[in-house]
């Protein structure tokens, strides 16, 4: 659709009166401090680009693109405004008039494909074990890598060698009694950088009831591609997606990464889909997706056996913009939490402010996305906890690296893996 | 001067760090609040963020020298256009400068950078009992330096008086940049009648006799208990009516507002959870102070306003305090929910009326309203006759807005023309100064002796307030 025919640009720039509310909440805004990065800066410069009086220009883009995405301008916002919408719609606009090489390179030859994504990701992992990268590092090799790139390669720390796909069948049965049959979006960064977190979300689906199916042939949810001003390359593996997943009978379809699930909600889908001829389809998809603690908690309402734990592990919780924000779910991981014998839950100040690593930010805004994550880490450390819970890939590197940064002993993890450690340990009690 | 030799000069001043001076750049600092921007944004010539009062002084003595108009802006969420450079210059972000230099617990004060924003203020008081009472709906943006410089007030006016009360003390940077501290160059006293009072002058001054770097702020021990009641009216002529008796009754509530029918819809079309009642005006009193003393002051509201009203709720329970306050709270932006494709403007937003008045001024501005077709949802500080008046138009529509801006007009008159004023909190900026002449009169060439004395060459923040 025509940028200028897209609703949220067509309808909602209007709305904006600058009042300013976002600039208080923005965490970008709080380490530029100037108005270039306030989110309100940002709904005007979209109705500069839409009315033609300023062109779109990679300038523009840079300005735009200094945004997480994190949605707590939206959220926030007394007009009711996507913010993060229009950004994205307009990147996407200032993109396909300044395409680049590089990223259709990655987001349309690479990211679009998971079989080649994957043996990228693979032989990363295989450089990195190799101690390759570390040589590289040291011979200054990977200073020639684009914009932020050099300094942010640090935060890939671990790729493991072997993907979930390759450890996880495409069926999975329910042990017990059949209570539903669960599609499992098995994001990229689930699949390739933390396969604990599928193998867990396997276990704990199948033992509470459910036939877990994970499509072979589904790709990536496109919120890489919606950051990266690649919204038609969304739109198409939206769409990829939807067909694949509603060609089986599903009750639910479940994710456990914060923004697959935000991806994949209605009111993304709406934005990437809808007025289309797919449109129906695509909310019969979306109405059945569910954060993957959402549906352990309010609709399987599994209670793990219990235990006499003599000391319980102190966990904080660190909230997804794409969780809290996007999707308003913030009790349901706690809540999973706190069903957890072994874990006692404390808050950290701030638990909903934004870690900085936004996807692919951290790796284009190094810096900034280093100052973001280390106020994060301050309130995280101010608790004391020896485990770290989150429930988004991006989150969890980013948040791996802070630890690291901050010299801080603290396993960050999401919570279905503590739940699977807690049920796997009492059944190999009995 | 060129545009690139003062981006030149700035830089070689001040580093790269604290100047803006990109083309793409500069239009973030073309709006503020107001409608006016929304219709005609200005860029400035640079934009520079000092971080010291001597960083201010450096750009004040070259704009000086160059006869560069200089814009003072805080936050950037004023409604009159006030922090635009409308013929050009530099402005002065002062919104992240923002340090609390000193919390002077023992002497109830604080000394801050113009930048700090009102709720962290109050956030950083209040670990001393203490806080700084006028309480603008923007306190989570605004900034300090924003509120003196527009004398800003708000919600709890009607008992605790607007920011001018507050100053102690101001350091001002002058036009030819010299450093001028007002209220006495060391005093940190509560009472003080030594000298001309500067303070006075320069808060409310809009930018247009010097830059403001500090502020000396006297701060209030913070209120222990708070109650709200809720009262609905059937007839809105009782609503004023009911104001007064409270006061008469020896009650000072710290916030009375009102919901006028337009309003009532408005929120019960945005949130109908909320489900206001049907009325023609609804108030909300607000008392604080100690528990006993609020449940006091709680009880003869209930009986006094329950004599006028249809029905009295009165409760210091906190979620239903919330309840009951949330209507009032989301009016501003529930606003824009009586029209499809509306958007609320911010124009004719702020005038303020004797408390007799307030009734009159009402219906007369929902005649006028009707008159041009636009939609006017009226809500306000009763409690101080200032009442916010919101059209909802689109603002794509040029018809429309050619509309609204002669109801602007209209109203701003009225107010004038009922013993009021065209702004009770909001300031004039660029939107209300042809109005000074009919506000004013002779006075205005005062004024502008005033200005002339602070600023020969006219650059402090030119096109504002007169």
């Amino acid at each position: 659709m025509e940028f200028q025919k897209l609703p949220p640009v067509k309808e909602q720039i209007m709305k904006c009166v600058r009042c300013g509310k976002c600039r208080s909440v923005c965490p970008v805004f709080e380490q530029i401090r100037n108005e270039t990065a306030a989110p309100r800066g940002h709904v005007f410069m979209v109705g500069m680009l839409r009315d033609g009086i300023v062109e779109p220009k990679q300038e523009v883009y840079e300005k735009l693109g200094n945004c997480l995405l994190c949605e707590t301008c939206s959220v926030n916002c007394p007009s009711g405004i996507d913010i993060h919408e229009l950004n994205a719609a307009a990147r996407s606009y200032i993109y396909d008039k300044n395409p680049s090489a590089g990223k259709e390179l990655i987001f349309d030859t690479m990211w679009t494909r998971p079989g080649f994504l994957r043996t990228t990701t693979m032989l990363m992992g295989g450089v990195q074990k190799l101690g390759l990268q570390t040589l590289a590092r040291n011979m200054g090799l990977t200073k020639i890598l684009p914009g932020d790139m050099p300094k942010a390669e640090k935060i890939m720390t671990s790729v493991p060698t072997r993907s979930a796909r390759k450890q996880i069948p495409k069926f999975n049965r329910a042990k017990g009694e059949k209570k539903y049959t669960v599609g499992y979006f098995l994001g990229c960064a689930t699949d390739l950088l933390n396969p604990e977190i599928a193998k867990a979300t396997v276990n704990i689906l199948t033992h509470f009831g459910c036939d877990v199916i994970i499509p072979k042939d589904m790709k990536c949810c496109g919120m890489p591609h919606i950051a990266n001003g690649k919204m038609d390359t969304a739109r198409n593996l939206m769409a990829h997606n939807v067909k694949i997943f509603n060609s089986y009978n599903l009750d639910y379809i479940i994710s456990d990464c914060a923004s697959c699930s935000s991806a994949l909600a209605h009111k993304n889908v709406e934005f990437l889909l809808g007025g289309l001829k797919i449109e129906d389809e695509a909310f019969k998809f979306s109405d059945k997706v569910m954060d993957l603690t959402t549906f352990l908690v309010e609709v399987l309402d599994i209670k793990l056996p219990d235990k006499n734990v003599t000391k319980k592990t102190r966990v904080t919780y660190h909230d997804p913009c794409h969780l809290a924000n996007a999707q308003g779910i913030k009790d349901a991981p706690r809540e999973l939490l706190r069903r957890i014998p072994e874990v006692e839950l404390v808050e950290m100040p701030g638990a909903n402010t934004c870690c900085g690593g936004s996807g692919t930010y951290s790796l284009t805004h190094y810096d900034l996305s280093m100052k973001i994550l280390d106020k994060k880490m301050d309130r995280a450390m101010s608790t004391g906890a020896a485990k770290l819970a989150t429930c988004c890939p991006s989150c969890t590197m980013q948040l791996k690296y802070g630890t690291v940064r901050s010299h801080w002993d603290c396993e960050v993890v999401h919570p279905v893996v503590l739940a699977n450690r807690s049920l796997q340990q009492s059944l190999v009690k009995k | 001067m060129d545009k690139a030799a003062v981006k030149n000069e700035l830089v070689k001043m001040l580093g790269h760090e604290k100047v803006l001076s990109e083309d793409l750049d500069l239009m973030y600092y073309s709006y503020d609040s107001s409608f006016l921007t929304k219709l005609e944004p200005a860029n400035p010539t640079a934009v520079v963020m000092p971080r010291s009062t001597e960083d201010v002084a450096q750009v004040m003595r070259f704009a000086f020298e160059n006869d560069i108009p200089v814009i003072p802006r805080g936050a950037g969420t004023g409604e009159t256009g006030g922090c635009i450079a409308l013929r050009g210059g530099i402005v002065l972000d002062l919104s992240t400068w923002d340090e609390i230099i000193e919390i002077d617990a023992s002497n109830m004060q604080v000394l801050v950078r113009p930048g700090v924003i009102h709720a962290k203020l109050n956030e950083e008081l209040a670990k001393f009992n203490l806080f700084f009472p006028p309480d603008p709906g923007s306190s989570q943006m605004c900034t300090i330096g924003g509120m003196v410089a527009n004398n800003a007030s708000g919600l709890r006016a009607v008992k605790y008086g607007t920011t001018e009360q507050y100053i102690l003390g101001l350091e001002v940077v002058l036009a030819n940049g010299d450093i001028i501290t007002t209220g006495g160059m060391k005093a940190k006293c509560i009472k003080n009648v030594s000298g001309l009072n500067l303070t006075k002058l320069m808060v409310g001054s809009e930018g247009v006799l010097g830059v403001v770097t500090r502020v000396r702020l006297r701060c209030w021990p913070k209120p222990r208990a708070r109650g709200i009641a809720m009262a609905v009216f059937d007839n809105l002529d009782e609503a004023p009516a009911a104001v007064l008796d409270v006061y008469q009754a020896g009650i000072l509530p710290s916030g009375i507002e009102i919901l006028d029918s337009s309003a009532i819809n408005a929120v019960n079309s945005f949130k109908p959870q909320i489900n206001l009642p049907q009325a023609e005006a609804i108030l909300l009193f607000e008392v604080d102070g100690n528990p006993p003393g609020v449940e006091f002051e709680g009880n003869i509201i209930k009986e006094v306003v329950g004599k006028r009203a249809r029905t009295v709720e009165w409760s210091t329970e906190a979620k239903r305090m919330a309840e009951l306050w949330e209507g009032r709270s989301i009016t501003a932006t529930a606003a824009a929910r009586v029209k499809a494709d509306g958007s609320r403007i911010f124009a004719g937003e702020d005038i303020s009326v004797p408390l007799s008045k307030v009734a009159d001024t009402l219906r007369q501005i929902r005649a006028l309203g009707d008159k041009y077709g636009i939609k006017v949802v009226n809500y306000g500080h009763i409690g101080d006759g200032n009442v916010h008046t919101a059209p909802v138009i689109n603002p794509e529509n040029p018809d429309e807005v050619e509309k609204v801006l002669q109801l602007v007009d209209d109203i701003h008159r009225l107010a004038v023309e009922l013993e009021g004023t065209t702004t009770g909190e909001h300031g004039v900026g660029a939107v209300r100064r042809q109005y000074a002449e009919l506000e004013h009169g002779l006075a205005v060439k005062y004024m502008q002796g005033v200005k002339d004395a602070f600023d020969a060459k006219g650059i402090m923040n030119p096109g504002k307030l007169f």
